[in-house]
């Protein structure tokens, strides 16, 4: 793909010191060096997006606040409502901003914790990895394969530690199930199929309307081209529409895969084919798959990545356990070998495997894997000492591309060939323009 | 020529005229077909329309933008997306004839006769499978208020020297308030816009929340 012009940071720099009335920049950096805080200092955090997700993010930054680890200095939202309740959640001493590049301008601030609607993960994180802040994103990292490559490179330019909330990698017995598969317990894995209950339809849509006087519906819409409001397109719901939200496998899938290619050791590779089949709705205003499946080919090793909307599911072993705790047991993943095979539950907050595996042990010799402390506690290593965090943005936005290249498969109604090495889609010049899609002004990467 | 070669040649020109009018006939049955079922308030009957609305191609183009400009707002949306799966059926590899006539079809669509919205989802369209003879058209709705913003992302999307040509043109006729965004589709088509400061890290948008005191 011819390299497309992304302004770097230098370039940006220089325009913005030719425009008078823009503030100069300065990464993070009140606290240590840039790409560091102290190590006995606190860092001093802000949250963009403060509903879904990100109040969740927000209450366990609170707890963790108040037991002396962090400090909270920002909340952000485009929609007054949450940003008011969340002012309320971070008590006194916390700003409120409806544009998140007032926090950005923030000195005081090391990192940011980004949890609004997918289809501003990337923008969000490469203008705060610009001015030298940690990122803490939701998952999907990106929507596009162009926002990935830009993710990864604003990252790397900037030093900055990045985590990716596909957090099911973090869980215990997700470590149970990647000791198991990686010490050879199943042999050699040809196959992983994931299973997912199918997507909801709108069955009740609404006509396009205007936006609720509490909701900034142009920020709210930010890089997407611009549309009218309509309350099926917007909080929590975005989810069901291709081009912010990108339906269950890039909600899910987000979560699934992302251990698939980590217990596969697959996090800096991709497949060299996809194939995708499903049903798109015929109606209402959501179009993203209700059924689907999608078939990744790998090769060196030889394997398949098989994602199937809803696919055969497989209930969990111990009802008592599943009521009790709760257990989500409608998507997980299993995993083929030619000596066995493996059951992995869930995979996001949850993750459950199968007894075998939880109760193994790495023998003296054996391969060891590495141990999360926690998705959060592992990001704040990175942020100290520089380890690459246990999803990384290049595992994010590998698996992102498993889930967006699916997508693309699907709406073109074609197989996909994909040059893992390079990033790209290989003979297909309408899909390989679709690996990015311009952004409107001024939202963009 | 001998006469009975002439008789030959014209018997075979005549079944050619034929043959051509034959598919004439089916492509304008097949239209009207996937206009019927997308207008029906059968859902199983707009599925249907939908899964084969690929194949009928560009003789159905003008029709769907009519249907997606209906008042009821599923049949709009069904129009909306059989168009759409023409023009993705249309862009597969080695389409190229395909491809282009529903390029030709869709340019047309861009005209001030058409309403916004079919315009604007028009240009989308174009993005993905337009070449340079979409380039005039595209380029012209730069100075339509309501359009110019998706039509200059679209131009940023499409390959090719005309169409970062077009930019540059509109860069310079546009008007201040807009320079702006002409100047970051040509920086993401590698071109230097000396004097034009990207502004994408300035805020502009306060809150009305108050802090806690």
């Amino acid at each position: 793909m011819k390299r497309r012009n992304q302004l770097n940071r230098r370039e940006f720099l220089a325009g913005a010191a030719a425009a008078v009335s823009f503030p100069y920049l300065i990464p993070s950096g009140a606290l240590a060096a840039r790409g560091k805080s102290g190590a006995n200092e606190r860092l001093t955090m802000a949250h963009i997006g403060v509903g879904g997700m990100g109040g969740y993010h927000l209450r366990d930054m609170v707890g963790r606040r108040n037991r002396g680890e962090v400090n909270i200095a920002a909340v952000c939202d485009a929609d007054e409502n949450r940003l008011a309740g969340a002012v309320k959640t971070a008590g006194k001493g916390v700003q409120p901003y409806r544009d998140y590049r007032y926090v950005l301008e923030r000195k005081d601030i090391d990192a940011v914790v980004i949890a609004t609607p997918d289809h501003w993960h990337a923008v969000q994180m490469v203008h705060a990895a610009e001015c030298g802040k940690h990122v803490y994103v939701e998952k999907p990292a990106c929507c596009t394969i162009e926002e990935g490559k830009a993710m990864v490179k604003a990252a790397k330019e900037n030093k900055i530690s990045v985590q990716v909330g596909s957090q099911g990698r973090s869980q215990p017995e997700a470590y149970s199930a990647h000791a198991y598969i990686a010490n050879g317990m199943l042999g050699t894995v040809s196959k992983v199929t994931c299973w997912h209950y199918a997507s909801p339809a709108d069955n009740n849509p609404v006509p396009d309307s205007d936006p609720p006087p509490e909701l900034d519906w142009d920020l709210w819409l930010g890089p997407m081209r611009w549309r009218p409001y309509n309350q099926r397109y917007c909080h929590g719901v975005f989810r069901w529409i291709m081009e912010s939200g990108g339906g269950q496998i890039r909600d899910r899938g987000a979560h699934v895969m992302s251990n698939a290619i980590y217990f596969m050791n697959a996090d800096n590779t991709g497949p060299v084919t996809v194939e995708a089949t499903g049903t798109l709705p015929t109606k209402g205003l959501w179009d993203t798959a209700i059924d689907m499946k999608v078939v990744y080919t790998f090769k060196n090793p030889d394997w398949q990545l098989i994602w199937e909307q809803p696919g055969e599911k497989i209930p969990y072993f111990d009802q008592e356990k599943r009521k009790r705790l709760g257990i989500r047991d409608g998507y997980g993943a299993v995993y083929h070998g030619e000596k066995d095979k493996l059951v992995v539950w869930v995979g996001d907050g949850q993750v459950f495997t199968e007894l075998k595996a939880v109760n193994y042990k790495i023998p003296a010799g054996g391969k060891h894997v590495y141990k999360s402390p926690g998705h959060k506690e592992d990001w704040f290593q990175g942020i100290k000492t520089g380890k690459k965090t246990i999803m990384n943005i290049e595992a994010a936005v590998a698996t992102a591309n498993l889930c967006n290249l699916g997508n693309l498969s699907l709406i073109l109604g074609r197989k996909l060939n994909w040059d893992p090495v390079k990033q790209e889609i290989v003979g297909d010049q309408q899909a390989w323009r679709m690996m990015g899609r311009p952004q409107r002004h001024p939202y963009h990467l | 020529m001998s006469i009975s070669n002439l008789k030959k040649v014209s018997l075979a020109a005549g079944s050619v005229a034929v043959a051509a009018e034959t598919v004439d006939a089916a492509k304008e049955q097949a239209v009207d077909e996937l206009i019927v079922k997308l207008k029906s308030k059968d859902d199983k009957a707009r599925a249907e329309a939908l899964l084969s609305a690929g194949e009928v191609g560009a003789p159905a183009v003008k029709s769907l933008a009519k249907v997606m400009a209906d008042e009821d707002v599923e049949v709009m949306r069904a129009g909306k997306r059989a168009l759409w799966k023409i023009v993705r059926h249309a862009g597969r590899p080695g389409a190229r004839e395909e491809r282009n006539a529903v390029a030709k079809e869709l340019t047309a669509l861009l005209g001030d006769d058409q309403p916004t919205l079919v315009r604007r989802e028009v240009l989308w369209m174009l993005s993905e499978i337009s070449g340079r003879r979409s380039i005039k058209a595209i380029a012209a709705l730069l100075s339509n208020k309501e359009l110019r913003e998706d039509a200059r992302m679209v131009l940023q999307r499409i390959p090719g020297r005309q169409s970062i040509a077009a930019l540059k043109d509109g860069l310079n006729a546009a008007p201040e308030d807009f320079k702006l965004n002409i100047a970051q589709s040509l920086r993401k088509r590698s071109v230097e816009v000396p004097g034009l400061a990207c502004v994408k890290l300035v805020p502009t948008k306060k809150t009305n929340v108050e802090p806690l005191k």
